[in-house]
């Protein structure tokens, strides 16, 4: 599952998911910005059933802070 | 929440500045990325008023148009109700002002209510339960704003998104008008995901005494503290979770399916919100009728422009669902049938009353 969040991930922001990892700092992207961030939110919600908000967005860190968000937001360990 | 019965809407005008903005020649933004903007929000050009045109008088136009396609005698319109969020100015109430420039007569109930893209199904639902229920034959649902005039230029997370418009409703008691269904929710604990932080009591930033400076907010974008904040991550969010239920619910509630009703009309927010939204709710993308292209977010008239950009749709009789959501936060869903011929084409000016 994880690996299919970085995939989508990678879509959504449109890089190669070969580039990230769980310890991706994603913000510090050169690619990131806020139409990058609305993009994740929609995969997210479309993809795992999640809607992260703003603050989840800005409180985490890399891609496996967000993951662990949506595992708890979804009811997932 | 009960239905509304008797309520007929009577026509609808929409008037938009002169003045278009578009996308591609953002200057705030690099060439690639006013591309990444327009596709993600299908946002390519907006309406700008001239300085000293405000939000009342696009309304003013719209509602000349109304009132002269009905042929209605001004003496005969008990009501005009405002909704916007740039009123011309704090106090006192802008649709009384519009009273007077419109020549309604002083037995006319007037007021503005402080809503902004969730402004049609409650207005709809405030104005036409008071006729209603005071029996008042003819009134007049104004909605528009100028959000051009409170996003700083250079703020490319609000400028490049908004437009300006003004539009009428004209609504009239009818025995015979067919019932309107409404789902009407607020939730202030999102009060900052978009708020012009002062200019009121709650701010303690008197606007006497002051210099007006601009500061950089957590997103490093500049604005004066009289500029709109738009906290897009927040607004996205509530707008994909929080507004498909409410149409979902008012379908419901008009004892529909989305096969049996004509077109969902939404609030313009942005192509990637409106897209989701309609997938949600069941409604083909075909059905959810769009102005994003070519006028953007114009707030609180965003759906009376929708309908006015497609009045030829509307020729005939139609089943309708509305659906405002934004500022507050607010939204709300409306659904109800359309008499063929009601709906009346954008109209330009740049007319200062």
């Amino acid at each position: 599952m994880l690996k299919e969040f970085i995939e989508k991930f990678a879509f959504a922001i449109e890089c190669d998911a070969a580039t990230l990892d769980v310890d991706t700092e994603f913000k510090a992207l050169e690619q990131w910005d806020s139409l990058n961030a609305l993009s994740v939110i929609a995969t997210t919600d479309a993809d795992f059933g999640v809607a992260l908000s703003g603050n989840d967005i800005e409180s985490a860190r890399t891609i496996g802070d967000l993951w662990k968000l949506v595992c708890a937001k979804s009811g997932k360990s | 929440m009960n239905h509304l019965a008797g309520i007929a809407i009577r026509a609808v005008a929409t008037a938009v500045p002169t003045a278009i903005s578009r996308t591609r020649d953002y200057e705030y933004l690099s060439a690639n990325d006013r591309q990444r903007l327009q596709a993600a929000t299908g946002i390519a050009a907006r309406r700008i008023s001239p300085a000293e045109q405000c939000a009342s008088d696009l309304c003013a136009v719209a509602a000349e148009r109304v009132i002269d396609h009905l042929g209605w005698e001004r003496d005969s319109i008990g009501a005009v109700v405002l909704i916007t969020q740039t009123a011309d100015q704090p106090i006192p109430a802008t649709a009384i002002v519009l009273q007077h420039k419109l020549g309604l007569p002083k037995n006319c109930v007037a007021f503005d209510v402080n809503l902004g893209c969730s402004s049609y199904p409650f207005g709809l639902a405030i104005l036409g339960a008071m006729m209603s229920s005071l029996g008042i034959g003819r009134a007049l649902l104004l909605m528009g704003d100028v959000s051009s005039r409170v996003c700083a230029v250079h703020d490319k997370s609000a400028w490049p998104l908004f437009g300006d418009a003004g539009s009428a409703t004209a609504l009239e008691l009818s025995a015979d008008a067919s019932p309107m269904h409404f789902d009407l929710m607020s939730d202030g604990s999102g009060k900052n995901a978009i708020i012009v932080p002062s200019g009121g009591l709650a701010s303690r930033r008197p606007l006497t005494g002051e210099r007006i400076v601009e500061e950089a907010g957590a997103d490093g974008i500049s604005r004066r503290s009289d500029n709109l904040v738009l906290r897009g991550t927040d607004v996205f969010s509530f707008a994909i979770t929080k507004v498909p239920p409410s149409v979902d619910r008012v379908v419901k509630a008009a004892g529909k399916t989305p096969a049996e009703v004509d077109f969902l009309i939404l609030h313009q927010a942005n192509k990637m919100i409106n897209d989701t939204i309609a997938k949600k709710t069941g409604f083909p993308v075909g059905k959810a009728l769009s102005t994003l292209a070519d006028y953007g977010n114009t707030s609180s008239a965003s759906i009376p422009l929708t309908f006015c950009a497609h009045a030829e749709l509307f020729a005939q009789d139609r089943h309708v669902v509305v659906c405002g959501f934004g500022v507050g936060l607010s939204w709300g869903s409306t659904a109800f049938s359309l008499r063929g011929g009601a709906i009346l084409p954008v109209v330009e000016s740049d007319r200062v009353y």
